[in-house]
C-alpha cells in the first residue's frame, strides 16, 4: 500500500482535492441526494469489490485496475468528508456570528 | 455523525469526475508500474544463482520462472520476490534444474576447436571452465555446448580445470568426468605429452580417479642415413636421455668405421621401452649396407638399403627379430648391391689393407669370438674377396705382448681360424683362405703404450698369388 500510495501520489492528491472540492460543496448544495436504498446497494457493491481486492481474485490488470479505483475512492471519499465537515464548520461559525 | 450521512448522498456527482481521473490513471501508470516492478524483481533475485530466469509483470502479479539449483535457492528466490514492495501475487514457476546421473562433462578437441559438453554444476563454474579453456588454448576456438545441472560429485571444479589445462597438449582427443572417473583418450600433441598428461592426472582431487587413459603420444622416431658417396651416417629423431644418446653415439662409432657420424639426435622423454637394447643391432644391421636407412617409429624398425653380397642379405632378412627386446617388430627390405668388377689380386691386396687401416676386426677380450661390431668391416672384406675369386688369401692373427708367449700364440691362430670360418661361412670356398697366427712375433708398433698394442693386436689379409 505504502508502494501504491508513493507511486500513484500524484492521482491520489487529485482524488482527495476532487472530493475535498465535493464534500465542500455538497453541504449546500440543494436538490435531492441519493436514495437510502440506493445508497446501500452502492454500499454493499463497494464491500463486494473491497473484498475481491482484499482476496485478490481479479488477476492481471483488471486486479490492478480495481486496486486502484478503490484506492482512488478511498481518498476521495476521504476529500468530500473532511471538505463537508470543514464547510459545515465555516458554516455553523458565520450563523454564531450573526 | 448525521450531518455527515446527509451530505453524502450528495457526493455522488464527483464519482463521475473521479472515474474518468481513473480512466486516464489507469491509461497511463499501468505500464510504468509494471516495468518498475519487474525491475525491483530482478534486483531481488540478483544475489540468488538462478539459471533461466524469466520475470514477467501483469497489473500487479508477477510470473517468476526460473531453475534453481537447490531447493532452498529456489525457495528463497520466490520468498524475495514476493516481498518486493507493491508485487501481489507471485505466479511460481520456477523449477529445480534437472539433476544428471551419471554427471558427466566432456572437453572434445579436433583439428580446429575446441568443444566443451556435458554438464556443468552451476553458471559461475561454467563461466570459469570457458574462461580456462580459452586462456589454455590461445586463439582456438572454443565452443560451449555445456548445460547445467544438478548432482556435480564434491570438487568437480578443480578436476575439471585439471583436464583443461591438459587439453592444450593434446592435438586432438577427448576428456570426460563421469561422476568421479576421469577418462582420456586421444593423440598428444608433442612428445613426452602423454608423460606429462599422465604425471599432471596425480594431482587430481581427492575422490577422482582415472578410468581410462588411452592417450597415444606421436611415434617416438629415430632415423639413421648411410650415405656411401660423402662417406657420413645421419642420425636423427630422439633419443631418451644422454646416457642413452652416449652409447648409441659409441656403439656407432665403433659399427661403422669408415663413415663420419653426424650427430643430430635430440633428448625427449616418451622412449618406447627397450629403446637403447634395440638401436644397437639395429646400427648393427645398419653398418652391413652399403648404402641404407633405418627407420625406428615406436618398436617398429625398418631397415632397408643394400646388402654387400647375396649371404649378407640372406642373414639380414632372417636374423633381426631376435636380436631385438621383445615386442619389437623388424621390417627388412634388403636388396643386394650390384656385383663390383674383379680386380687383380695385387688390387684385392691393396683394397684388404685399405680397409685394414680404417678399422680392425676385433674380439672380446683374450678370447676368439668376433665382436659383432665387426660385421661391417667383415662385410667390406667378404665382398673384397669375392672380387678376387682366384686368390688364395692368408689370414694372419696377431697378438699385441700382453700375456705369454703359447697363449698369444694359440690365441692368434684361433682369432685367425675364426675370421676364416666366418668368410667360408659366408659362401667363400674354404680352400682359399689358410688361417696362421704370429703371436706377438710380429708388432707393427710398440708395444708399451696401449694405443700400440691396440695396433699390435690384429688380424692381417696377405693375398697369395
Amino acid at each position: 500500500m505504502a508502494y501504491l500510495a508513493t507511486f500513484l501520489w500524484g492521482w491520489l492528491l487529485a482524488s482527495l482535492l476532487l472530493g475535498l472540492a465535493m464534500g465542500w460543496i455538497a453541504v449546500v448544495q440543494r436538490g435531492e441526494g441519493v436514495s437510502k436504498r440506493t445508497s446501500r446497494w452502492l454500499a454493499a457493491l463497494a464491500a463486494v469489490l473491497v473484498a475481491a481486492a482484499l482476496a485478490r481474485v481479479i488477476p492481471g490488470r483488471p486486479g490492478y485496475w480495481l486496486d486502484l479505483g478503490l484506492i482512488m475512492l478511498a481518498v476521495y471519499l476521504v476529500g468530500c468528508a473532511l471538505g463537508s465537515w470543514l464547510r459545515d464548520r465555516v458554516l455553523a461559525r458565520s450563523a454564531k456570528a450573526a | 455523525m448525521h450531518g455527515l450521512f446527509r451530505w453524502s448522498s450528495k457526493w455522488w456527482p464527483g464519482t463521475i469526475i473521479l472515474v474518468v481521473f481513473w480512466a486516464i490513471a489507469a491509461w497511463n501508470s499501468t505500464a510504468s508500474l509494471e516495468s518498475d516492478l519487474a525491475a525491483r524483481s530482478a534486483s531481488a533475485v540478483k544475489d540468488t544463482v538462478l539459471d533461466k530466469t524469466r520475470i514477467e509483470v501483469a497489473g500487479r502479479d508477477v510470473s517468476f520462472a526460473a531453475e534453481a539449483f537447490s531447493e532452498d535457492g529456489r525457495r528463497s528466490a520466490v520468498a524475495a520476490v514476493e516481498t518486493v514492495p507493491g508485487v501481489r501475487l507471485v505466479n511460481d514457476q520456477t523449477r529445480l534444474v534437472p539433476e544428471a546421473s551419471p554427471f558427466t562433462w566432456s572437453a572434445e578437441r579436433d583439428v580446429v576447436r575446441v568443444t566443451l559438453g556435458g554438464s556443468s554444476p552451476l553458471p559461475a563454474s561454467k563461466g570459469r571452465l570457458l574462461e580456462a579453456a580459452r586462456a589454455t588454448l590461445g586463439g582456438v576456438e572454443v565452443v560451449d555446448q555445456m548445460h547445467l545441472s544438478r548432482g556435480a560429485p564434491p570438487r568437480f571444479d578443480n578436476a575439471a580445470l585439471l583436464l583443461l589445462d591438459q587439453i592444450g597438449k593434446l592435438k586432438e582427443g577427448k576428456l570426460t568426468i563421469s561422476d568421479t572417473k576421469v577418462s582420456l583418450s586421444g593423440m598428444a600433441r608433442d612428445l613426452g605429452g602423454r608423460e606429462a598428461i599422465a604425471a599432471a592426472l596425480k594431482n587430481l582431487p581427492e575422490g577422482f580417479s582415472v578410468a581410462a587413459n588411452e592417450i597415444k603420444a606421436p611415434p617416438y622416431i629415430f632415423q639413421a642415413y648411410k650415405d656411401p658417396v660423402a662417406l657420413t651416417l645421419t642420425l636423427t629423431g630422439y633419443v631418451p636421455d644422454n646416457n642413452v644418446h652416449a652409447a648409441i653415439a659409441a656403439a656407432a662409432t665403433r659399427k661403422f668405421f669408415g663413415e663420419k657420424v653426424v650427430d643430430n639426435l635430440k633428448a625427449s622423454i616418451g622412449a618406447p621401452a627397450g629403446f637403447a637394447g634395440a638401436m644397437v643391432p639395429a646400427l648393427g644391421a645398419l653398418s652391413r649396407l652399403s648404402t641404407g636407412t633405418l627407420v625406428v617409429a615406436d618398436r617398429e624398425v625398418k631397415i632397408s638399403g643394400d646388402a654387400l653380397y647375396d649371404a649378407a642379405a640372406a642373414q639380414l632378412r632372417a636374423s633381426p627379430a631376435r636380436d631385438f627386446p621383445p615386442g619389437w617388430q623388424v621390417k627388412a627390405d634388403i636388396s643386394v648391391k650390384p656385383a663390383a668388377a674383379p680386380v687383380d689380386p695385387t688390387v684385392c691386396q691393396q683394397l684388404f689393407s685399405d680397409l685394414l687401416a680404417k678399422g680392425q676386426i676385433r674380439f672380446e677380450p683374450r678370447r676368439a669370438t668376433i665382436d659383432p661390431d665387426s660385421a661391417g668391416l667383415l662385410d667390406r672384406l667378404i665382398e673384397t674377396a669375392l672380387r678376387c675369386p682366384t686368390a688364395n688369401i692368408e689370414i694372419a692373427g696377431h697378438t699385441d705382448s700382453d700375456g705369454g708367449d703359447a697363449f698369444n700364440q694359440t690365441l692368434s691362430e684361433k682369432r685367425a681360424q675364426a675370421v676364416a670360418d666366418y668368410l667360408v661361412k659366408a659362401g667363400l670356398p674354404t680352400d682359399r683362405f689358410t688361417a696362421k697366427g704370429y703371436g706377438s712375433s710380429q708388432p707393427v708398433a710398440t708395444n708399451d703404450t696401449d694405443e700400440g698394442k691396440a695396433q699390435n693386436r690384429r688380424i692381417d689379409f696377405l693375398v697369395k698369388e
